[in-house]
């Protein structure tokens, strides 16, 4: 593991440059993404819909940053592994590498849209408590989560390909099921147990919980997370083994 | 001591009719909806049960046809592709330079493919940007250190691929047919490379069709044909044996 620690910076450092090397804004589209979403959102739910929520703005941005960082990072690991086949067919290595160094690039990618969320907090009002702190935690408990889900799905992806599709769909409905443009509060009481046991929606109330109730997550929260983050991880590890042997002869 | 030891290896190879990548094509192939088309493998065994191993200090050869198996040895060898029977054990660092030299990135430029080259053999950065002049000067491509590798020719992405290679001082050198597309002042170079690592007492295994650089630099000789063993031994005998079944079928 430590040996290939140079390979893993190269291979992260490498992830991020291609992403925005071809771009005049680079890296500051990642940011006027959430941005936008949040203008069209916060237009429909505030004069439209009539949400009700009070600065819905950073009620809504809080909850899609954590998100994004969930799917973009999974989407993007799909690719990691047929992305790289020129290495793949050519050399050994430890083919999970290539999975993590994907997902580190989207964790600084991630952090530097979280670092820039606070300006415009205070500027909507907010305020910064020290409650902050807890962040990097909950965002290191959803990397585990990411890099569990992105180890079962890259490998899948080598061997049917179609898989893109099929968690573009995922992600999508997934959107939906997580409390991010509306409020938990809606959710009757009955799908309640069923409804909170989803580690994103723990995510997400532990994120908005720290910017923008300023309450401090409950320890559910948490360990609702990391269990689920290292089930996850289990899992991900078994199915990469088993399917890593065939990867140059696949892809 | 051996460096190379391979025990009864057979790799098999799966090829399918009809190609399946998709779920719905394997769920459709399972109940067999999609009319006319049959969903059905066929095995083929690229290496049937070969068995040699190659001592501290020699060199190996593989010769055979198009098509014999020599490329899915090496690729066995340097453990991209897994053995479906047998052993192959490889005692040192493995710098394998196949098809076109290393598996590098076609956006990232020469120096930064270097980088994650180097860091693959298990180099530190700052060990590959010391050597960074001498890698840029072996291959000619100083004046091409920041273009995309895209951009470059097949034979200055060869050049590059090999000179990072010899950079990362491995123990065995994969060697395959890489060198046909260097032009002759470059072929002449590596030739001397060779001959260095020879005296370090490093293992080159070359598959190469030019029979002459074979006799030149491998004590040892494997001929493949059709995935099978045909002969294994010293290279004049065998490079011989392989001229005969030539001319014969010729």
């Amino acid at each position: 593991m430590f040996e290939y620690s140079e390979l893993v910076r190269n291979l992260t450092i490498k992830e991020f440059k291609l992403r925005y090397r071809n771009s005049v804004l680079g890296f500051f589209w990642s940011l006027l993404n959430p941005l936008a979403m949040m203008i069209i959102l916060t237009v429909v739910f505030s004069t439209l819909l009539r949400s009700g929520i009070e600065n819905f703005p950073v009620f809504l941005l809080t909850a899609l940053l954590a998100w994004r960082f969930f799917s973009i990072s999974t989407s993007m690991s799909l690719s990691s592994i047929i992305g790289n086949s020129p290495l793949v067919t050519k050399i050994y290595f430890p083919r999970w590498l290539l999975v993590l160094s994907s997902n580190l690039a989207n964790l600084i990618g991630s952090s530097l849209e979280f670092a820039a969320l606070f300006p415009l907090l205070v500027f909507l009002g907010m305020k910064i408590t020290y409650l902050v702190l807890l962040l990097p935690v909950i965002l290191i408990l959803e990397f585990i989560l990411i890099i569990g889900v992105s180890l079962i799905l890259a490998p899948l992806n080598v061997y049917y390909r179609d898989f893109n599709q099929i968690w573009d769909i995922t992600l999508q409905i997934g959107f939906f099921l997580c409390p991010i443009i509306y409020s938990i509060s809606l959710i009757p009481q009955r799908y309640m147990l069923a409804y909170s046991l989803n580690p994103m929606t723990r995510i997400i109330e532990a994120v908005r919980k720290i910017l923008y109730y300023y309450t401090l997550p409950t320890l559910a929260d948490f360990i609702i997370v990391l269990v689920s983050g290292l089930i996850l991880l289990l899992i991900g590890y078994l199915v990469f083994r088993r399917l890593e042997p065939r990867f140059a002869e696949e892809i | 001591m051996q460096v190379i030891q391979v025990e009864d290896l057979w790799k098999r190879f799966k090829i399918p009719h009809e190609r399946r990548t998709t779920i719905l094509e394997n769920i459709a192939g399972a109940f067999q909806i999609l009319e006319g088309k049959r969903f059905t493998y066929e095995e083929f065994w690229a290496l049937k049960a070969i068995n040699f191993s190659v001592e501290y200090g020699e060199s190996l050869g593989v010769i055979g046809e198009n098509g014999s198996g020599k490329s899915t040895l090496l690729k066995v060898i340097a453990n991209i592709l897994r053995p479906s029977r047998g052993r192959v054990k490889a005692n040192g660092k493995i710098a394998p330079i196949l098809e076109l030299g290393v598996g590098f990135h076609p956006e990232l430029t020469a120096k930064e493919n270097a980088l994650i080259y180097g860091s693959i053999m298990g180099l530190k950065n700052s060990e590959v940007k010391k050597q960074m002049s001498s890698i840029l000067q072996f291959s000619g491509l100083e004046r091409f250190r920041d273009a995309k590798l895209k951009n470059l020719s097949s034979g200055m992405q060869m050049r590059l691929g090999f000179s990072v290679a010899i950079e990362t001082d491995p123990d065995i050198f994969l060697v395959d047919e890489a060198l046909a597309v260097g032009d002759m002042e470059f072929q002449q170079k590596c030739m001397e490379k060779f001959k260095e690592f020879k005296a370090e007492k490093k293992t080159i295994v070359l598959v190469s069709h030019a029979l002459n650089l074979v006799k030149d630099f491998c004590e040892k000789t494997l001929f493949l044909s059709r995935g099978e063993m045909v002969a294994f031994g010293s290279t004049e005998d065998t490079v011989n044996e392989y001229v005969k079944s030539v001319r014969g079928s010729g």
